[in-house]
């Protein structure tokens, strides 16, 4: 059994094209027999991915920056008695993991954050070329950077046919993001004006094109097993702590950028609500199944959640062993006492 | 008499890939053989390449499905950016991928089943190196996330997994479960149930009888996980109405 955290997000967009489809279209799903709007999950996890929060949350993992790191190779490899010519070889070959090398020298071209993982292999590796007298192999090298794993590939997995020893499973769970109500996509008829036609031989626009929209109240699931989390960062709870914080905020905070420039769409989470345990996860979709139809469309969407957290536990026992929420609706609860309570 | 382990899935999308070359990644209807597998296996903690379990795992096990409501099929159009392969490089994160130069489009077409419900009978073969005892330990408590079929798929449900003793499989599979909603009959309202069930088996072809069994030969038995391969196996099924004393 693994320890598990539970995300469940309401965040309402104005109207918005978040996700599109191949047409150009919103992304739509059905659900309870109606259309809802969708926001794919490896949408959220782009933005996710790509945004500075998880670069932060990197931080002081990140080792040192240079370009000499080739001489502190070679001078190991010399001081285990290797002899200069080979101590030169290997010694580029393993700074040219990490960056383009200089001609006829040890350095490299750029500087390269090189991290304390990173570091100990590439030395480690030295010792034994220096012990087998030998140079090293294409997956020795290879797996120089392999070590330490980024927060973001170890909480959303990599899979390269290619080089199946640099595959990461996912430790973390990320639905498709679903409207708590049923939608119709609207399409807005635009024309645009040609700035320099003065209107008096033809008065038509330069363009005219059609553009899919809809605004939605979505409900969002995201599950993390902290567990496989601590092993894909090879046991540093610290930094999977940290990640799980980054994860957090950057779902609670960061929207999917499609077509922001003409909607302006950010938006922040209303209601989020974490639960943590060992049990199935298991998402609260089931509480819009029947799709929310009520002027407080908010207040209904976060009733219709709390509603389906009881009576989930009720039928079938306690679903997780604790919970905290916050509700910007309402203003209740802090979001650093929700970044504390997912990194307990 | 058998014994059954008995478990409802459920979610508002889920995906149960088929034979899948290149850009169009189709869903069956209903779970496959080795999605079960798979969900076991996950909820057991077996990981991808540890081929010794997966194979006893496959071998321990026959699988049965019904299907409640008919679902509906939707396809995602996915793209996604990639760097070019470069033997030298392996990027830290996804960042870094994309901040290569050149970067390549990857279209995918990938189909998923909206508002579908199953129920999922699972018993032992001869040669089981596991109880069903265990399966629901681990259902219950699971290792790594569950999901149908797709990870963008979570289980919308506690599937609620229970060891039943009947002497017909179909009771297994029409074990009664707790309404999702607020009654059986609001269930078959928003999940679009048109009171046709459809039983899919291994094994037995006369463990339902009725002159109207087919039996049809999927690719989803597993041969080896790491090369992706399948094989064919043989499977029955029948489409009926649902019986009146269980509503769903």
């Amino acid at each position: 059994m693994s320890q598990f955290i539970q995300l469940h997000i309401l965040t309402s967009y104005a109207p918005s094209n978040l996700n599109r489809d191949d047409l150009g279209r919103p992304k739509t799903a059905k659900m309870g027999g109606f259309d809802r709007l969708r926001v794919s999950s490896q949408s959220l996890k782009r933005n996710w991915r790509v945004s500075e929060l998880f670069e932060q949350a990197m931080s002081g993992h990140i080792g040192i920056r240079t370009k000499r790191f080739g001489v502190s190779v070679f001078d190991a490899l010399i001081k285990a008695g290797v002899k200069e010519k080979s101590a030169k070889e290997w010694a580029t070959s393993i700074a040219g993991v990490f960056g383009k090398s200089k001609k006829d020298a040890l350095e490299i071209e750029q500087l390269a954050h090189i991290s304390p993982a990173e570091q100990d292999a590439a030395m480690t590796l030295a010792a034994v070329l220096a012990a087998e007298d030998r140079a090293p192999t294409q997956e020795e090298l290879n797996l120089l950077k392999a070590d330490q794993t980024a927060v973001d590939i170890a909480l959303f997995g990599r899979m390269l046919a290619s080089s199946p020893a640099f595959n990461v499973e996912a430790s973390c769970q990320v639905a498709h993001a679903l409207s708590v109500h049923s939608v119709v996509v609207e399409d807005d008829y635009f024309t645009a004006v040609d700035d320099l036609n003065d209107g008096k031989e033809d008065a038509g626009s330069a363009h005219i094109g059609e553009s899919g929209f809809a605004a939605a109240l979505f409900y969002s699931n995201i599950c993390i097993n902290k567990t496989q989390l601590v092993e894909n960062l090879d046991g540093d709870e610290n930094l999977a702590n940290k990640a799980i914080q980054a994860l957090t905020e950057a779902a609670v905070k960061v929207a999917p950028k499609g077509k922001q420039n003409s909607f302006a769409s950010r938006a922040y989470a209303s209601y989020v609500l974490a639960e943590k345990g060992e049990q199935q996860p298991r998402s609260l979709s089931v509480a819009f199944l029947k799709p929310v139809n009520d002027e407080d469309h908010a207040n209904a969407a976060i009733n219709a959640l709390t509603t389906q957290v009881d009576n989930f536990d009720k039928v079938y026992g306690a679903c997780a062993d604790s919970r905290y929420a916050i509700n910007a609706i309402a203003g209740e609860g802090t979001f650093t006492e929700l970044l504390e309570f997912v990194a307990q | 008499m058998k014994e059954y382990l008995v478990f409802r899935l459920y979610g508002p999308m889920a995906s149960w890939g088929q034979a899948a070359v290149g850009g169009d990644r189709p869903t069956d209807m209903q779970p496959t053989r080795s999605a079960i597998i798979g969900l076991l296996g996950a909820a057991l903690g077996i990981k991808r390449d540890d081929e010794s379990a997966l194979q006893a795992l496959q071998q321990s096990i026959l699988v049965a499905v019904k299907q409640c409501v008919p679902s509906s099929l939707i396809r995602d159009y996915h793209t996604t950016q990639v760097p070019s392969h470069n033997n030298k490089i392996v990027h830290r994160s996804r960042k870094s991928e994309l901040s290569e130069d050149k970067l390549n489009t990857i279209l995918s077409s990938r189909d998923y089943r909206c508002d579908g419900l199953w129920i999922i009978a699972v018993s032992l073969t001869e040669q089981a190196e596991i109880s069903l005892g265990q399966l629901k330990g681990a259902l219950h408590k699971p290792v790594f996330v569950l999901s149908l079929g797709r990870k963008s798929c979570p289980l919308a449900l506690p599937v609620q997994p229970q060891i039943v003793m009947y002497e017909k499989l179909k009771d297994a599979l029409d074990t009664e479960f707790p309404a999702i909603t607020r009654s059986l009959n609001e269930d078959a309202l928003w999940l679009g149930s048109n009171d046709r069930v459809t039983y899919f088996w291994e094994g037995d072809k006369a463990a339902m009888e009725h002159s109207s069994v087919v039996t049809t030969h999927p690719w989803d038995e597993p041969v080896h996980r790491g090369r992706w391969q399948f094989k064919q196996r043989e499977m029955h099924q029948l489409s009926a109405e649902e019986d009146a004393h269980v509503s769903i």
